[in-house]
């Protein structure tokens, strides 16, 4: 048994693969590389990959992290590229490397997430008006959600504590905005909800959505934030 | 940046319009000559379980000369985002809309898909009506097993293809690629296209209708269009063009598995059923060919399993060697085999305990009839015996839920043999307790349909049930299997009424097609989008009544309007059968070497192919 921890992208058309069908698509392309994919045991066996924070369908991934194991160990360049030759367009496998000795599940170690929004502005917008907008988006203490609990009774939700950073600029009439926020399984902030309510109170002029992609998830937040290759 | 990635997070299920999927093909656009957008009349999720698809999207995109991308109806959220922002209907692979393309061409696997075919052009921008088509819009074709009856599209598409889509389209293509570099008219084009064997221009055709409105006959409008389309059909199987790489979805589609075709067309002669007249003579693809093409279907898929596909699997000659076989090569790399319909006799139950590695919950079987004498009646070669064996046996090998699948509404049924299904019922259910499965578990379900007379079979001429007696039918059972362990659930009638209307309609319904997309009809096979109200509306705004086409029982010498679409399977012989359903004769089955004499052998010089060894028979 060999376990790696890989760095991918997820992007184009495969950021709208859902987080259960990863699981699948990585599986097969396993199959199709000939890897020696390990599977779990049991009536329903799947391919044991565990990613470090789930994406919702549609965000982009410029820097995702999965953990995945073999039942023999095979270089970990060979590995990254026999996944990347299998693997639909917009999947692709940046970086392979073999895990020597224990480490903390990847899901536990994330704690902060980088994130780009871009949408093409349909109506005159400057650089100054969008910082200007933003600046009073974080001077609010309080930015409310309404969320759905487990048990599907709304609650109320401040992201505003869990937004780290956040600026823009506007590149011809493409608005590009920047964030960090609080990620994984002690405080998940989403960057959906946060473009949302900054759409609400800002009203730029944007038709349909933002295009969101995740640009790395860290260890640590702020000065503190690393990687996550370290085990 | 791309308008539509802004668009697409504000779906439900965006993967449906993403595109990219491994094995999908992007050809350079200029590169080619001739472009064909296949378009499928339902959701993703479906269209992508369609192994035609993946056939024609193979063969187009093999030749430099020409390139196939795909388009599926989107959904009713999509679609209202894409009105919203005035988005034309585009295709998965380039994104373009339709109008750019040469070729618009549906499949049509289902008549009450056809809503969904205008409510794609309209999205696509291209007006309905053929005749409104000039030479810059794409030529709109559809083939498929609704292309048999092909008269309620009539006024919507170009031409039809009638047969197996394999073997025409390469001869289509190259004449449609002359015929663009020769700048014809439209007109000029659908002359030329129908004088092609076993193609369909309706447009060159004068309909007729006798004074109360009824089809009274169809011909030729000008000279060299035939008076008669003969199907075309694949005389090779085993040679036939086949997808190696097949596109694999990135999301969870109807059937997620490698779909290896053993054998096109079935032997057994339903008389209800129109696939076992369209597909008619059977072939099998020999074993050694089916092992060659999975070994490579797993390599270039990497599925996880291998579903057998046919209309009877259980019938393939070999079919117990081919899965040793692929068990065999392939079990260690945790491949799972899987069998679609199951015949009822316990060879199959074997069978399918052989090869379902993961166990699944249940078993299907389809009896179709609750008694012995309506099932001879259908030629349903099912005894009470084989399928009391075959759940017992389900049962005793540790399946805990028996799926039983009936029709109602059948010719010459009586409450009778309704009590039939419900004693059918309670006596698999007895066999579960007496095989000790726990209360809790043991689940029967009975799921009923209404009986569709179809096109081209034995029951053309046959009336549908009416509504309310279908209707009285369901209580009728409903009433009777209230019991603990039996599941019962049955197709709304409303939906098989308008389904038999189109099964046998005329031209003329075209303008209720028309009109009921216009009132908001889509996605009707979708209970949760069928609206019967606003059919019945669209009927009544025609002029015309769906009844005089769902219950109206024609006579032998009556003209029909299919029969100018020729299946190989003579009339005779589909006479002959009617007659021998109502007096309860069965009809021997073509591959125990009798010839039923149905007559497709000798009209399209074809023969049946068995890839030999022991059969067991099972009859």
């Amino acid at each position: 048994m060999a376990v790696y921890r890989m760095m991918y992208a997820k992007v184009g058309p495969a950021r709208f693969i859902s987080h259960l069908d990863l699981l699948r698509t990585f599986g097969r392309a396993a199959r199709r590389a000939g890897l020696p994919l390990a599977f779990t045991q049991g009536f329903n066996p799947h391919p044991k990959i565990t990613f470090a924070a789930p994406l919702a369908v549609g965000i982009a991934g410029e820097a995702e992290f999965a953990d995945l194991e073999l039942t023999r160990k095979i270089p970990a360049p060979v590995v990254a590229r026999a996944l990347t030759g299998a693997l639909p367009e917009g999947l692709s496998v940046l970086e392979v490397r073999l895990q020597r000795g224990s480490s903390p599940p990847l899901m536990a170690m994330v704690e902060c997430a980088s994130y780009r929004a871009e949408a093409k502005a349909c109506g005159p917008v400057t650089g100054e008006e969008l910082k200007d907008a933003i600046a009073s988006f974080l001077s609010r203490q309080e930015i409310l959600v309404e969320r759905k609990n487990k048990e599907g009774k709304k609650v109320l939700r401040n992201l505003r504590p869990g937004i780290f950073e956040m600026s823009g600029k506007v590149d011809n009439d493409i608005i590009k905005i920047e964030a960090e926020l609080k990620t994984g399984s002690s405080g998940n902030i989403r960057i959906e909800e946060v473009m949302e309510a900054f759409q609400k109170t800002s009203r730029l002029p944007v038709q349909g959505g933002y295009a969101l992609f995740r640009t790395n998830l860290y260890t640590g937040a702020g000065k503190e934030k690393k990687m996550l290759w370290q085990s | 940046m791309d308008f539509l990635d802004q668009i697409l997070p504000l779906v439900k299920k965006p993967a449906r319009y993403a595109g990219g999927e491994w094995n999908a093909v992007r050809k350079d656009w200029e590169s080619v000559e001739y472009r064909v957008a296949f378009a499928f009349p339902d959701v993703y999720e479906v269209g992508m379980s369609h192994l035609g698809l993946q056939i024609l999207y193979d063969i187009v995109n093999r030749r430099t000369d020409t390139l196939m991308e795909r388009v599926f109806a989107p959904w009713t959220d999509m679609e209202e985002i894409m009105r919203e922002h005035g988005l034309p209907l585009f295709t998965l692979e380039s994104r373009r809309p339709l109008l750019d393309f040469d070729m618009v061409a549906f499949t049509l696997q289902y008549e009450m898909s056809f809503s969904n075919v205008l409510n794609m052009l309209d999205l696509a921008g291209i007006p309905r009506e053929s005749g409104r088509r000039t030479k810059g819009f794409p030529l709109v074709i559809a083939g498929g097993p609704c292309a048999y009856n092909p008269e309620p599209l009539a006024d919507f598409i170009d031409v039809f293809v009638i047969g197996e889509g394999e073997e025409v389209i390469g001869e289509l293509l190259d004449i449609l690629i002359q015929l663009k570099r020769r700048n014809v008219s439209r007109q000029e084009l659908l002359l030329e296209l129908a004088r092609m064997p076993g193609i369909y221009v309706p447009s060159l055709y004068r309909v007729f209708y006798d004074e109360d409105g009824r089809f009274s006959g169809i011909v030729p409008s000008l000279e060299g269009v035939p008076e008669k389309i003969t199907k075309r059909v694949v005389k090779d199987l085993d040679r036939a063009p086949f997808p190696e790489r097949p596109i694999v979805p990135s999301t969870e589609v109807v059937h997620d598995r490698i779909m290896l075709e053993v054998c096109r067309g079935c032997t057994r002669g339903c008389r209800f059923c129109q696939a076992g007249i369209i597909f008619r003579p059977v072939r099998e693809r020999k074993p050694e060919t089916l092992l060659k093409q999975a070994a490579g279907l797993v390599r270039s898929t990497g599925y996880e399993e291998i579903s057998l596909t046919s209309l009877s699997t259980t019938d393939y000659s070999q079919v117990r060697e081919l899965v040793k076989s692929l068990l065999d090569e392939h079990a260690c790399q945790g491949l799972g085999i899987s069998l679609p319909s199951l015949r009822a006799d316990s060879f199959s139950v074997e069978l399918a305990k052989e090869v379902q590695r993961v166990r699944r919950s249940s078993l299907t079987f389809a009896p179709e009839a609750g008694t012995q004498r309506l099932r001879d009646v259908i030629n349903k070669g099912v005894r009470e015996e084989d399928l009391l064996d075959a759940t017992g046996a389900a049962f005793r090998e540790g399946w805990h839920a028996v799926k039983l699948y009936f029709m109602i509404g059948l010719p010459t049924e009586s409450d009778e043999d309704l009590d039939g299904i419900v004693k059918l019922a309670k006596a698999v259910l007895a066999l579960g307790q007496k095989a000790g499965v726990s209360r809790g578990r043991l689940r029967v379900t009975v799921s009923v349909s209404s009986f569709v007379p179809k096109a081209h079979t034995p029951f053309q001429w046959e009336p549908q049930a009416p509504m309310a007696e279908l209707q009285r039918k369901q209580d009728y059972l409903s009433k009777r299997l209230r019991e603990r362990g039996i599941v019962f659930n049955y197709h709304d009638a409303g939906l098989s009424f308008l389904e038999a209307a189109f099964a046998r309609g005329d031209r003329q319904l075209g303008a209720v097609l028309a009109r009921a997309v216009d009132l908001g009809c889509r996605f009707d096979g979708w209970s949760e989008h069928f609206k019967l109200d606003r059919w019945l509306e669209a009927f009544r705004l025609t002029g015309l009544n769906p009844e005089n086409y769902a219950n109206h029982r024609y006579a032998y010498d009556a003209p029909l309007p299919w029969d100018h679409i020729d299946t190989g399977v003579s009339r005779q012989y589909l006479i002959l059968e009617h007659q021998r359903a109502l007096a309860g004769r069965v009809t021997g089955d073509c591959r125990t070497g009798s010839c039923p004499g149905c007559g497709v052998c000798g009209a399209l010089e074809v023969e049946p192919v068995f890839a030999g060894g022991d059969w067991d028979g099972g009859l």
